[in-house]
């Protein structure tokens, strides 16, 4: 009965990625229901869609809860088509979930075709301070490397909880007003992209 | 009424039927109870839902296919939304097929969840609210009553633990309440149990009434149900029955499967093998043998030295196809006639198969026995078909005319042309010699060399060479057995003459085969011994030929003659001879004499030289032969003498053109020696030399000096022929019609008597005989015979008594007339009996007598001008006789 509804608020879409156990059903759940989970029960696919208020505007937010074990590696591709924005997490404690974020990162890459897609880098577990594997400068240089935003949080702690879905729905909506006047004149706007691109190497 | 609930995650968002599913929202009920109804996907799933908290609900999935919301309905919040989907698929998922779904393999029993919360919880025995939520530490509990529980129900049950746990926090006076509850309850229990009886008589009684009668209605439903029951708990049996079998079903099939599968992949992995006896079998059928080879070198490398019985299996049979081959290939070897090019290939293939023997050496050794057994049945069919053809039919037509010698298509085909069954046999053995025999070298030489790819055992080197010798030895004794008559055992025919150049080109060109091949000399030198004798003899034959064509010209001779400006005229005999001659020694010269490379020079052979000089004189000993028997013998067939006799035989002229007398054929045929030696001899002894043949010289000398014996025989006997008549007439004539020397009846002589007269003129006939034929022998004949004449002459004149006068004069005129007539071809002895006559004869009684004779003399003279003038004209040029 919703569905008819023709003045459903903007729908963004959040994908979020990383290796298995870093945090990732663990931000969602705590952004969606404030409840962190403490055992853990691996994801397979999960999705979540709530309402909320961006900056005064009603949007609504989707995201896609993926399972970051290896073993589902084949069909990431298919959910990171549909994704307009990323979350890339990791655990700061531990570095091979780090490393793995290049994959995830060319992988995204590689499916959406677009150097410039939402996307945020995020190392999860901030509240482990003593078990920090992962230094803030390395991924910080990470992040500029590829030229996105780099936060850490902590699903226990819900800090920066908010702020990293609520940044990369900022994203992700500045970029959709990008493409509506890219309609416009998109030769101009890929050409802004390359630029940039040019820049950021 | 609260809030209506609202779905905003699930947990997987898509997943089979069955699916473990975690719901979560908001308002999702107060408590278990609260939840009235769980779509997902319009499947009610209220079964299987387990409400955690307003916020989450935990369910599985129902048959529902494809996208669908969430709802959740509450008693408190009615029907409510949702803002996810869920997807259900579809998929039969069994032991064999793989998921991306992880599937939980408990028992999928989510119908038979009891929702409702089954916690057994006994009120308080003391009767008291627990109040506070601090727990008294339980760790701590235990460690106070090791041995004891805090459960009423247990054994074990330790009061204080109970008070502890529960109470801990209990005023104390609040506990004595509770102990007072307490007492009065068990109280109660204790002697309230009979009075409670008592009071309930009746309703026990209607208790037991009621099972009495529920036991009955039980039995007799149970009486009524039973076979029911019991087919119920067959079929219950049965299917269970069946559902293990058909358990132990899947899985022996699963295993099936498996194994076969198995087998599969091994095939597929090993498929080279496994299929290598039936390529090989195909590659035989298609002669591929170079892959076979590849093939069979690569299965043994691969599985060679392999433990697996299977593949020993196939490659044993691989093996035994592999023998097969080798068997086979070994008879295509051992097959003849073949290349060379095809048996080096059979070869490399046998060596690459890893056959043991030495097949080059093999190879090598049947060529050669199938040469010689080739080269001795066509010698041995030769010979049956000699000795079948002797006996029955001469008429040997040969089914195969398969040689050059064109042939015409009529059925009248010369017999010469139809080749003898030996030069067919010479040809074949040659076809054979020149078409395998360098195959077979050349097989060999590579074979030493290594070309073969087998390693040459060089043992096999003598007999090798000991083989070639075999071949060539066996080519040239049958060659010799056949050609050559001295070697033979004069069972054959000789081989005709005109086939001899053709036997002797065959046996070259096999010559110049093997010679191409770098064969040892002493195989070389087997076949040019051959090829020399055969020189030899086809010189021989030729010659002797030549010679015996001579003697038949005696036959032949048709008497056609022609003349010659300087040899006076000649029959065809000596042009026949020439041409005779010349043939043989063309015929020589073209196919003996000529030395062909490595062949031993025939010229410069002393008994090829000795021979040669033998059989051209025997061919001019013919000659001389022929010459003489034909002056001799010609005589048979012609009597008639040319000879004028005053006796009154008729004088039967010759005609030059038509037929001879016996008297000219002799002088023609002396003519004919004459130009053979002087003419024919220099000339043939010149083209002889010329033509690259040793000198004649002794014996053209001896044949001239034959010639020369010849001629003076049939000379003598001509003149002798020629002067007996003419002698004999002349007594007859002198005396005829009783005429006497002395009669004085006498007259005065007016001229020479005809006696003389006739002498003349037989001598005039003489002459133009001679002349005709022979003007060079014209003095050597006339003096002759004027020998003879003037023999008689003076025999006659001194028989005579008595002269008269008249008689005397006569006589000396007589004398004088001849003498004169006759003086150019006088010779001493001639001249002496002239004389002798001349003095028998008195002397004239008187000059007038003398006078008077010398006058008659004159007349004589002057009458007899034209008949004397070709004798006083002796050395006449030759155009001037030309005329006649």
């Amino acid at each position: 009965m919703k569905k008819n509804n023709v003045q459903q608020p903007a729908l963004h879409k959040v994908i979020m990625v990383g290796s298995g156990g870093v945090g990732k059903s663990a931000l969602t759940l705590q952004f969606m229901y404030d409840e962190f989970v403490e055992d853990y029960e691996p994801t397979k696919a999960d999705s979540y869609r709530k309402k909320v208020v961006l900056d005064g505007e009603e949007v609504q937010i989707d995201i896609l809860d993926t399972a970051g074990q290896e073993d589902y590696a084949a069909i990431r591709d298919n959910y990171f088509r549909s994704g307009e924005g990323f979350l890339c997490v990791f655990s700061i404690t531990e570095d091979d979930s780090f490393q793995a974020t290049m994959e995830f990162r060319e992988q995204i890459l590689r499916v959406k075709n677009d150097d410039n897609i939402p996307f945020l880098l995020v190392g999860n577990k901030g509240d482990l301070t003593d078990k920090r594997k992962v230094s803030l400068n390395e991924a910080q240089s990470r992040a500029q490397e590829w030229g996105v935003p780099y936060v850490e949080t902590s699903a226990k702690t819900r800090d920066n909880v908010d702020k990293v879905f609520f940044d990369l729905m900022r994203e992700i909506r500045a970029r959709k007003k990008e493409d509506v006047k890219g309609a416009n004149g998109r030769g101009k706007e890929k050409g802004r992209r390359k630029k940039l691109k040019c820049n950021l190497l | 009424m609260a809030k209506s609930p609202v779905v905003t995650g699930i947990s997987p968002k898509e997943g089979p039927p069955g699916t473990r599913v975690t719901i979560r929202g908001e308002h999702l009920g107060f408590n278990p109870n609260d939840l009235s109804s769980l779509k997902i996907c319009d499947c009610e799933c209220m079964l299987s839902a387990e409400w955690k908290s307003p916020n989450k609900i935990i369910a599985r999935s129902g048959p529902g296919k494809g996208r669908g919301e969430i709802i959740v309905a509450t008693r408190s919040g009615g029907v409510g939304t949702c803002t996810v989907q869920f997807r259900g698929y579809h998929e039969t998922i069994g032991p064999l097929k793989e998921s991306a779904v992880w599937v939980e393999e408990a028992p999928l029993n989510w119908g038979r969840q009891n929702s409702a919360v089954t916690i057994f919880q006994l009120d308080d025995p003391l009767g008291l609210s627990v109040e506070g939520d601090d727990k008294f530490p339980e760790n701590e509990l235990s460690e106070l009553f090791p041995d004891g529980s805090g459960d009423l129900l247990s054994e074990n049950f330790e009061p204080a633990w109970f008070l502890l746990e529960h109470h801990h926090g209990t005023s104390f006076d609040d506990l004595r309440v509770g102990l007072s509850y307490l007492k009065r309850k068990v109280d109660s229990q204790n002697e309230g149990q009979l009075s409670f009886l008592k009071d309930n008589v009746g309703s026990v009684m209607e208790q037991l009434d009621t099972l009495f009668l529920l036991k009955q209605s039980y039995e007799a439903d149970f009486e009524k149900n039973n076979e029911t029951l019991l087919r119920v708990e067959e079929a219950i049996n049965q299917s269970l029955k069946e559902a293990t079998n058909l358990f132990h079903g899947v899985l022996t099939r699963r295993e099936k499967a498996e194994a076969t599968r198995n087998a599969l992949a091994v095939m597929t992995r090993y498929k080279f093998l496994f299929q290598l006896p039936i390529n090989i079998d195909r590659n035989i059928k298609n002669e591929d043998v170079d892959v076979i080879i590849n093939d069979y070198a690569r299965a043994l490398l691969l599985f060679g030295k392999t433990e697996v019985s299977v593949f020993k299996k196939i490659l044993e049979e691989v093996e035994t196809k592999i023998q097969n081959l080798r068997i086979s290939l070994k008879a295509k070897l051992h097959e003849m006639p073949t290349t060379l090019k095809q048996q080096k290939k059979i070869i490399r293939n046998l060596v690459s198969l890893n056959d043991n023997s030495d097949p080059g050496w093999e190879a090598i050794i049947y060529m050669k026995q199938f040469i010689i057994d080739k080269i001795k049945s066509s010698y041995q069919q030769y010979i049956t078909e000699e000795q079948v053809n002797e006996v029955p039919n001469k008429n040997n037509r040969h089914p195969h005319n398969k040689h050059k010698r064109n042939i015409s298509l009529s059925q009248q085909i010369e017999p010469q042309n139809i080749e003898p069954k030996k030069v067919l046999c010479i040809d074949e053995i040659a076809t054979v010699i020149s078409d395998y025999f360098p195959d077979l070298w050349k097989l060999g030489q590579n074979y030493f060399v290594g070309d073969l790819a087998v390693k040459p055992d060089c043992s096999h080197e003598t007999d090798f060479k000991e083989m070639i010798l075999d071949i060539i030895v066996t080519v040239s004794d049958i060659y010799r057995t056949i050609m050559l008559p001295t070697t033979t055992t004069s069972s054959f025919s000789p081989v005709p003459i005109i086939w001899l150049p053709h036997c002797l080109k065959q046996i070259r060109s096999v010559f110049t085969v093997l010679m191409a091949l770098d064969l040892p000399n002493e195989a070389l030198n087997k076949i040019s011994n051959v090829i020399f004798d055969l020189r030899l003899h086809c010189l021989n034959i030729l010659f002797k030929q030549a010679s015996e064509q001579i003697v038949l010209l005696k036959t032949t001779e048709k008497w056609k003659l022609e003349y010659h400006s300087k040899q006076g005229t000649i029959s065809q005999m000596p042009n026949e001879f020439y041409k005779i001659l010349t043939e043989a020694m063309n015929l020589a010269k073209e196919y003996v004499i000529r030395d062909e490379s490595r062949e031993t020079a025939l010229v410069n052979n002393e008994t090829a030289k000795s021979e040669l000089q033998l059989l051209v004189h025997k061919c001019f000993w013919n000659i001389s032969q022929v010459l003489e028997q034909v002056g001799l013998n010609a005589d048979t067939n012609c009597s008639s003498t040319t000879i004028m006799s005053l006796g009154g035989s008729t004088v039967t002229g010759f005609k030059l053109q038509n037929e001879l007398t016996w008297e000219q054929k002799l002088l023609v045929t002396v003519s004919n020696s004459r130009y053979t030696r002087n003419l024919i001899l220099p000339k043939f002894k010149k083209e002889f030399e010329d033509n690259g043949f040793p000198t004649i010289d002794t014996v053209v000398i001896r044949a001239i000096e034959l010639l020369e014996n010849t001629e003076s025989k049939l000379l003598e006997t001509y003149i002798e022929t020629k002067s007996d008549p003419l002698v004999g007439t002349i007594e007859p004539s002198m005396y005829v019609g009783s005429f006497e020397w002395d009669s004085s009846s006498l007259v005065p002589p007016k001229d020479v008597r005809p006696y003389a007269k006739e002498i003349i003129t037989n001598l005039i006939s003489l002459h133009s005989e001679v002349q005709t034929i022979m003007p060079d022998l014209m003095y050597a004949v006339l003096s002759a015979v004027i020998i003879t004449i003037s023999e008689e002459m003076s025999r006659l004149m001194n028989c005579v008594t008595h002269f008269s006068e008249n008689g005397a004069m006569q006589a000396r005129l007589d004398l004088m007339a001849l003498t004169y007539a006759l003086s150019n071809y006088f010779t001493p002895n001639s001249k002496d009996f002239f004389c002798d006559a001349t003095d028998a004869v008195p002397p004239f009684k008187t000059e007038d007598n003398e006078k008077y004779i010398t006058k008659c003399f004159e007349q004589f003279k002057a009458r007899m001008h034209l008949q004397l003038m070709c004798f006083l004209v002796p050395c006449m040029s030759d155009d001037e006789t030309s005329i006649l």
